[in-house]
């Protein structure tokens, strides 16, 4: 593959450490396009031994609107079925630049371990000094240790590491839109996480006319109903929510995007310093990335305060738990009070509905869409590498539209009955 | 005439930098961009945006812009800026003189956060 690729496959045993590279094949992506639909297909060729596979879409990293997406493809602990879980923030960039493509993690690994991702290098590396630390000190162990701050991490606490279905893989510090359990999946392997640094190029087949189109969908994009959301509240408005803005908005410091994301779905509250605060804080720990809307509403519906509520999800993200898993959790047995709750998390066990019943993390949530049409949006989602909930929000990138972008990219023609088929694939 | 940044209204989604790779590149890339958010606080949520000029080297900052002429001598005091000695080896902005509708880093930020001035 020979454009918007890295053309390279990793096959990595973590029981024999031998690490494999595999060309990625024009053919394969004629038959599977990208993103889900190859990580699929691994999982199936590796299915007996219970791989993770992380892949890239096709579009991701471009100037496509969006094209922020990664996935991680696995079975799920919570649910039983395969799944498919979204890497986004920067972290789904970072991988399309390192140099592959795809990467199939098989067997476990005797003890801790990291996987070290970049320039087309991909090392394990023992990470006996870095099992037992909580998500947000590996990451900064891990930075610390590379002199590089801007190193993506894929990474599990002690939930993980305890082997809890509840486990998330963290994306830097932040909760990710791991609801299937993933990171139990980590911690049974003994991959304490996957630190990734991209500084790769990506060629275009027919750069000019793949930049117009990318410039067109834009333009349509800027004058259309996206302009001008900003904010994880966003999200809680089109559900109907839309107090919860003026409910975070005491602590609201700025609202952040994912990679080439015109809509900003987070949002960064300060807890220990003033949210209009502009200059750098002295406080090393000021507050927290929200990402994931639904916590947040079962949390408020609990009543607690904003506060109490990021502080909580701020503990479930250092601990590597599922906010969403604790929130329904919590709300199931009546537990209100925000210490109790924080100090739940060590013996907290599902099972829990906020995994869904669909292949791909129902954390990609805008409004009440009918079930189907979610289903095929987050699968182009998935495929493409678009963020899957401004996917949701933005009809201008459509299918057809996608398709012929993915054509002038790669020079491959790729066809709607292909798309077709290969959705039908990954939904059963 | 140059880039103004509105780094306020920023949202460090980076477009700007891969537009900037893609005109010196003709790939997507993003090593040889004269323009980057800055990232490095993340904890902290602490982000502004660099841009490397002929002579200076400009640092939007949500506090204001500080604008260091390349080659002068720092503020000693001053702790060094890990980001700036990448930034010092680009090419500077040429606000995309061989593109006929403007720099492609206002083209393509969502949030127009980038202007002419």
């Amino acid at each position: 593959m020979e454009y918007l690729a890295s053309n390279k496959i990793a096959i990595i045993d973590l029981a024999t450490r031998d690490i494999i590279e595999e060309e990625l094949e024009d053919d394969l992506v004629l038959e599977k396009i990208g993103g889900v639909g190859i990580t699929k297909s691994l999982y199936d060729r590796f299915a007996d031994e219970n791989p993770i596979v992380l892949g890239t879409g096709l579009l991701t990293g471009s100037l496509v609107p969006g094209s922020a997406l990664s996935v991680i493809t696995a079975k799920s602990p919570s649910t039983g079925r395969v799944s498919h879980v979204p890497l986004t923030l920067d972290a789904g960039m970072e991988l399309k630049y390192s140099g592959f493509d795809y990467m199939v993690i098989k067997g476990a690994a005797d003890k801790p371990v990291y996987l070290w991702v970049h320039d087309g290098i991909a090392d394990l590396n023992d990470a006996e000094d870095l099992w037992g630390k909580d998500v947000w000190a590996a990451t900064d162990r891990i930075r610390d240790l590379m002199g590089d701050d801007l190193i993506q991490v894929l990474g599990i606490g002690e939930a993980g590491e305890k082997g809890s279905d509840l486990a998330q893989i963290s994306i830097n510090y932040w909760q990710s839109g791991d609801r299937m359990g993933f990171g139990s999946l980590f911690g049974k392997k003994r991959l304490k996480l996957i630190a990734i640094r991209g500084m790769g190029l990506l060629e275009i087949a027919e750069p000019e006319e793949f930049v117009e189109h990318c410039a067109g969908l834009l333009s349509a994009l800027k004058s259309g109903k996206t302009s001008g959301m900003k904010g994880i509240a966003t999200m809680a408005a089109a559900m109907g929510e839309a107090d919860i803005e003026g409910w975070l908005k005491p602590l609201t410091h700025k609202h952040m995007a994912c990679f080439n994301t015109p809509v900003p779905t987070n949002t960064f509250v300060f807890l220990d310093e003033d949210p209009a605060l502009l200059k750098e804080t002295s406080v090393a720990e000021p507050g927290f990335l929200l990402t994931d809307i639904s916590p947040l509403l079962t949390l408020k519906r609990l009543g607690l305060t904003a506060a109490d509520t990021c502080r909580i999800l701020k503990a479930c993200a250092k601990y590597g738990m599922d906010g969403a898993a604790v929130a329904e959790l919590s709300e199931k047995t009546g537990l209100k009070d925000p210490e109790a709750i924080k100090g739940s998390l060590p013996n907290l066990k599902g099972p829990v509905s906020s995994s869904g019943n669909a292949v791909f993390s129902p954390w990609a949530a805008v409004g009440n869409q009918e079930p189907k049409t979610w289903m095929r949006r987050e699968a182009v989602a998935y495929i493409f590498g678009l963020h899957p909930i401004f996917a949701l929000m933005a009809p201008e990138l459509t299918e057809e539209k996608l398709l012929e972008i993915s054509s002038l990219g790669t020079e491959l023609e790729l066809t709607s009955e292909t798309l077709d088929e290969v959705i039908a694939d990954i939904t059963g | 005439m140059g880039l103004k940044i509105d780094v306020l209204t920023c949202t460090a989604c980076m477009a700007c930098e891969l537009a900037c790779g893609y005109h010196r590149d003709d790939a997507f890339a993003l090593l040889s961009s004269c323009i980057m958010p800055y990232r490095a606080k993340e904890k902290k949520n602490y982000v502004g945006l660099i841009l490397k000029e002929e002579d200076s080297l400009v640092a939007a900052r949500p506090e204001g812009l500080e604008i260091n002429r390349i080659g002068e001598e720092q503020d000693p005091g001053k702790e060094a800026d890990a980001s700036a000695k990448p930034m010092l080896l680009r090419e500077a902005c040429d606000l995309c003189e061989d593109v006929d509708d403007g720099p492609l880093c206002i083209k393509f930020c969502p949030v127009n956060a980038i202007s002419m001035e």
